[in-house]
């Protein structure tokens, strides 16, 4: 089985690897007493890849991943996920999930040490506690009541009980919330570590877009219920830096400015035009940030027309101007 | 145990074929190991005895045991007089009656508080992401229940017998009644505990819910004050509920044939203990099962954190 492989600028459906995707979803929706919250959503995610769903909140991420763990009923549209129908998965497919939500506070009165091995005992392959724990750091509390966890080491257990299992497929929801700039970067390269070593699927869903494009290999950006673009985090910021914006300071002492798909050109011809320097010159770059939130301020816009997998073909082939 | 019943009706049929889950087949009890059913039982026993020994080292749940005890030992000390026409002591109708209580209050206050707390922290969802976690966790807390139960009775009757010259039962025959009673009780009143813990809403107004129908259940099912001396009406109502009945069979039990004139129909009237009993212990799991299963398939992340801003603050339902 081919892993990963980050898809290009593709058309429609992301690469053409033989292996069936993971997830599948096609044309999902759904809606709750008349108010739709998600429009055909479609996905395809393979294995040993990391998927993050990024979008603010309210966008549809959470119906989104709870259609795909079974949690809930779609309204319309098709969905697979590791060969099953979600909504009639039966023990043995949950025994190849795993999941991280983020409001676990169960167990509260177990020692970390001895929840880990008691839920081990539910699968067939489990992994070592004890190597798991050290895994996620938390070997030195093995002992501890989990209730006496800080914020981020009880996230840190949530992981290590989402993989006990050794699931091929793990969900992660606002995994990092809470934590420390090192406990971030610790968790971040035990994901890679899953993804890269192990094969192991991972969705995520963030709105922390830093997170986003640092662990995923691909990102598709929910908003309002639909995926607003989809595609690897230097895709997407490429597509969003074509349009660059240029700044100057004219004659009169005003501030201009001007978007433009060519800055090269642009400043080019102004410096043609001024015969010497430019005061105040500055061409900016959109960031992913920057196109990320224009989205989701653009929110209440007519539905867009734009492909699911944000392939809104013209624009990354004319922008590589500099 | 309980739980076979409810952990039987889990099983999905058709799921033995999937790859992956090819564990030796350890089960040496009933042939065609279609699914690893033994492994379930031996999570759920694991996990019951992990839960009790928290339960034994939880200072809340010792002090409410010990805090029994005091009671019996009040009740046996300063309750004075005799059954009237008897030569039995009232402190032992008393205790009869009160033990029942335990019994009951195990199943019906314990139990769903335990269930609605374990909702809301999520662990019936992490259970019901796990393979075989449900069912494991029916076991665990049948485990549980039975042993807080019948500890707290063997605690009550121990304590007063030595302390207080309290009532034990008399003979292999008053133990037996004894052994039943005790079973058929918990029979009844935990699969309805189960049932109730399913569908209240969260542990704070669960206790007020569950506590106000059991101390009037308590007052009027003859438990502590002699049905006697209750209007008929009272007698009538507090007669459909299971705690008069486990009350009567617990004086059986416990007391000498003669105490049996106070009884409001001058018997024990054991064959209608056992029928009673027996009723709604299949109401109880009438109702356990298919509430439990869907309390399970309800639960969520996003109905958890729902729950989580709820208990924090009365906020808006998730988005």
């Amino acid at each position: 089985m081919t892993s990963t492989a980050p898809p290009g600028p593709a058309p429609a459906s992301p690469p053409a690897t033989t292996a069936q995707p993971v997830i599948r979803a096609r044309g999902v929706s759904m809606a709750y007493g008349g108010t739709d919250v998600l429009h055909g959503i479609d996905l395809a995610i393979h294995r040993g890849e990391v998927f993050a769903l990024l979008g603010p909140n309210g966008a549809g991420k959470t119906t989104t991943v709870e259609i795909l763990e079974g949690f809930r009923r779609r309204s319309a549209g098709e969905v697979s996920v590791l060969g099953a129908d979600p909504e009639r998965g039966d023990d043995a497919w949950r025994g190849r999930i795993g999941l991280v939500l983020q409001s676990w506070r169960d167990h509260r009165r177990w020692r970390v040490g001895e929840l880990l091995s008691h839920f081990a005992t539910y699968y067939p392959e489990p992994r070592d506690p004890a190597a798991l724990l050290a895994m996620v750091g938390l070997t030195g509390h093995a002992d501890q009541q989990v209730d006496r966890l800080s914020g981020g080491q009880r996230r840190r257990l949530d992981v290590a009980l989402g993989i006990v299992g050794r699931p091929e497929l793990l969900f992660l929801d606002e995994p990092t919330t809470g934590f420390d700039p090192e406990a971030r970067h610790e968790f971040h390269l035990l994901v890679e570590r899953l993804a890269r070593d192990e094969g192991v699927t991972v969705l995520l869903t963030t709105h922390d877009l830093v997170e986003a494009e640092r662990l995923a290999d691909r990102i598709a950006m929910l908003v309002g219920g639909r995926i607003r673009a989809c595609g690897s985090p230097a895709e997407l910021a490429r597509r969003a830096a074509a349009r660059a914006e240029v700044r100057w300071t004219a004659d009169d002492g005003t501030t201009r400015r001007e978007r433009t798909a060519d800055p090269s050109r642009l400043v080019w011809e102004l410096h043609r035009d001024a015969d010497g320097p430019i005061a105040g010159l500055e061409v900016r770059r959109p960031t992913l940030e920057d196109t990320y939130l224009h989205m989701v301020h653009r929110e209440d816009d007519a539905p867009a027309p734009e492909h699911p997998d944000g392939t809104d073909g013209a624009v990354g082939a004319e922008a590589r101007a500099a | 145990m309980r739980g076979t019943p409810m952990t039987t009706t889990k099983d999905h049929p058709g799921t033995a074929d999937h790859p992956g889950t090819g564990e030796p087949a350890e089960l040496t009890g009933p042939p065609a190991p279609r699914r690893p059913t033994g492994r379930f039982w031996r999570a759920g026993l694991r996990r019951g005895g992990i839960e009790l020994r928290h339960l034994l080292r939880s200072p809340k749940e010792l002090s409410g045991q010990l805090t029994n005890v005091v009671v019996a030992l009040l009740i046996a000390s300063y309750v004075s007089g005799e059954v009237p026409g008897t030569s039995t002591p009232l402190s032992h109708l008393v205790l009869a009656g009160f033990a029942a209580y335990l019994l009951f209050q195990v199943g019906l206050i314990s139990l769903p508080q335990m269930l609605v707390t374990e909702r809301e922290e999520g662990t019936l969802l992490r259970l019901r992401t796990t393979p075989g976690g449900i069912p494991a966790y029916l076991v665990a807390k049948c485990l549980l229940v039975v042993v807080m139960a019948v500890g707290a009775l063997a605690l009550l009757l121990a304590a007063t017998a030595l302390v207080a010259d309290g009532p034990l039962p008399r003979g292999p025959g008053g133990w037996l009644t004894l052994l039943w009673v005790t079973t058929l009780g918990l029979l009844a009143v935990v699969p309805l505990g189960a049932a109730i813990g399913a569908v209240l809403p969260n542990p704070r107004e669960a206790l007020a819910l569950i506590m106000l129908p059991t101390m009037g259940l308590l007052f009027t099912s003859g438990a502590v004050f002699p049905l006697t001396a209750m209007p008929g009406p009272v007698q009538q109502v507090a007669s459909l509920f299971p705690l008069k009945w486990m009350a009567q069979g617990l004086r059986a039990a416990l007391l000498p044939d003669t105490a049996r004139a106070a009884e409001v129909a001058g018997s024990w009237e054991l064959p209608m203990v056992a029928l009673v009993l027996t009723a709604w212990a299949v109401l109880g799991f009438l109702l356990a099962v298919p509430l439990l299963r869907r309390a399970a398939r309800r639960e969520s992340g996003s109905r958890l954190s729902a729950r989580h801003r709820r208990a924090e603050r009365s906020g808006a339902p998730p988005g």
